[in-house]
């Protein structure tokens, strides 16, 4: 049944602007980059994000093959949709940061290419997904797409990280050195982004049940 | 009937119509060359290529050419719905994935007969490679994209837009591969020793081996669904 509050969507509505507040208002303005080092919390925590929503639906894919079960396919199609979601701002939101910082939109450094590939792999099981009517067909191959994407993960990484390494501009350790004020700032803007996906995802979840429900209801009247 | 009994039969069947019919091979071959002819025009007449490029260039014109194939391969079975009479028969899923996996790894294998000798003499000058190296890595592309092609192109099959929906699904999946082998084939362009790029036929070895466990495991299935 539909809630009126999801519990995790008021949470975010709290915790958004918590985050926000705390990134721009409590965090220390950094040394050489300044104010354009701050949209590194929102980038770190929406990776954190995205990386676990692909997780997910490997998880919710692998069960739904071996329960068959309607919930499962809900949960998958909703951790790739916001999974995909997600990585689509960490692209736009490190890009952001890379221009002043690298003087480049875009470099082939090995997480970049990684969260690129991750992108294009879950968007096409998007389109996968679309393409296709039949529900228990739809779920299956939507469950054999999330698991062969996520399984691309490590692979893609190792091979990237010999992929262009002659990109000697790479920032590669990022999240060690930083005054504990920005590891506050960070830990509050990495709760708040995984409260939003948890918030996002309970939504999606809730569509996808109430469509299958309506699609249910319509095979019922045409009988 | 034993599995490798089960595998052998259904490879020579779809060798058996590929032979009678020859609609992939050619297929490939001709659009394999023609890519190659497009990239040679677009990176610029009579230029000599690096090592890194020219690699490059081979294997698109491989991967691209051979999709062509890989989608023919399972849409084949769903003509007169036969996909649904090699489900009843007595044959396992698995040796069925196996079976189409090695027939994708022949076709490919002889779309680069033809492929490695045209792109030598159109952009071989210069280049050194060692045969075994060569024939090292073309297998363990073969592979790699066959297993993975295999698994999709039945998911892609299952869709009604087949053409669109297998390279929209394999290329994003393979493009480690493509690095790791248009990487290592360029150092073995480039004259450099195996023991260099080891590291990189490690990991596409690791690719191969993944994917065809994977598409064991997942392609019943998706086969039962197209």
């Amino acid at each position: 049944m539909l809630k009126r509050f999801d519990p995790f969507a008021v949470l975010a509505l709290v915790a958004i602007p918590g985050a926000v507040a705390t990134v721009f208002f409590y965090a220390p303005l950094e040394r050489t980059m300044g104010v354009v080092q701050k949209i590194f919390y929102f980038h770190l925590g929406l990776a954190a994000a995205a990386f676990l929503s692909f997780f997910v639906a490997c998880v919710a894919g692998v069960l739904y093959l071996v329960q068959r079960q309607r919930v499962r396919d809900e949960q998958c199609a909703a951790a790739v949709e916001v999974g995909v979601l997600f990585t689509t701002l960490v692209l736009l939101t490190g890009s952001i940061w890379g221009r002043p910082i690298w003087n480049t939109w875009w470099t082939w450094d090995p997480r970049l290419t990684t969260s690129l590939i991750l992108w294009f792999i879950f968007a096409g099981c998007l389109i996968l997904r679309g393409a296709v009517e039949q529900e228990e067909k739809r779920a299956v191959f939507c469950a054999v797409m999330a698991i062969v994407g996520f399984v691309d993960v490590p692979v893609v990484f190792l091979s990237a990280r010999r992929w262009r390494s002659i990109h000697p501009t790479v920032i590669r350790s990022e999240g060690i050195a930083l005054e504990p004020a920005m590891i506050v700032t960070l830990a509050v803007s990495l709760f708040a982004m995984l409260i939003l996906w948890a918030a996002l995802f309970r939504l999606r979840c809730s569509i996808q049940r109430q469509e299958n429900t309506l699609l249910d209801l319509q095979q019922q009247l045409q009988r | 009937m034993t599995l490798p009994r089960q595998i052998l039969l259904l490879y020579r069947k779809d060798l058996r119509v590929e032979v009678r019919k020859k609609e992939s091979l050619i297929a490939m071959a001709f659009f394999g060359v023609l890519i190659m002819v497009i990239l040679n025009l677009a990176a610029g007449l009579d230029r000599r290529l690096q090592a890194e490029p020219a690699a490059g260039i081979l294997w698109v014109a491989i991967l691209f050419s051979s999709v062509l194939g890989l989608g023919r391969v399972f849409a084949r079975e769903k003509e007169n719905n036969c996909v649904a009479a090699l489900l009843v028969s007595p044959l396992s899923p698995g040796a069925l994935f196996a079976a189409k996996a090695l027939v994708n790894f022949t076709l490919m294998s002889f779309s680069e007969l033809v492929l490695v000798p045209v792109f030598f003499a159109l952009f071989g000058a210069g280049l050194q490679p060692g045969l075994p190296v060569l024939l090292l890595l073309l297998a363990l592309v073969n592979l790699g994209f066959s297993a993975a092609g295999t698994l999709l192109s039945a998911l892609a099959a299952g869709t009604r837009r087949n053409e669109v929906m297998l390279p929209i699904l394999l290329y994003p999946l393979c493009l480690p591969l493509v690095a790791l082998a248009v990487k290592s084939t360029g150092a073995a362009f480039g004259g450099r020793p195996l023991t260099e790029i080891r590291d990189l036929i490690e990991s596409m070895a690791a690719f191969g081996l993944i994917y065809a466990a994977v598409g064991y495991l997942l392609f019943s299935h998706a086969v039962r669904e197209v």
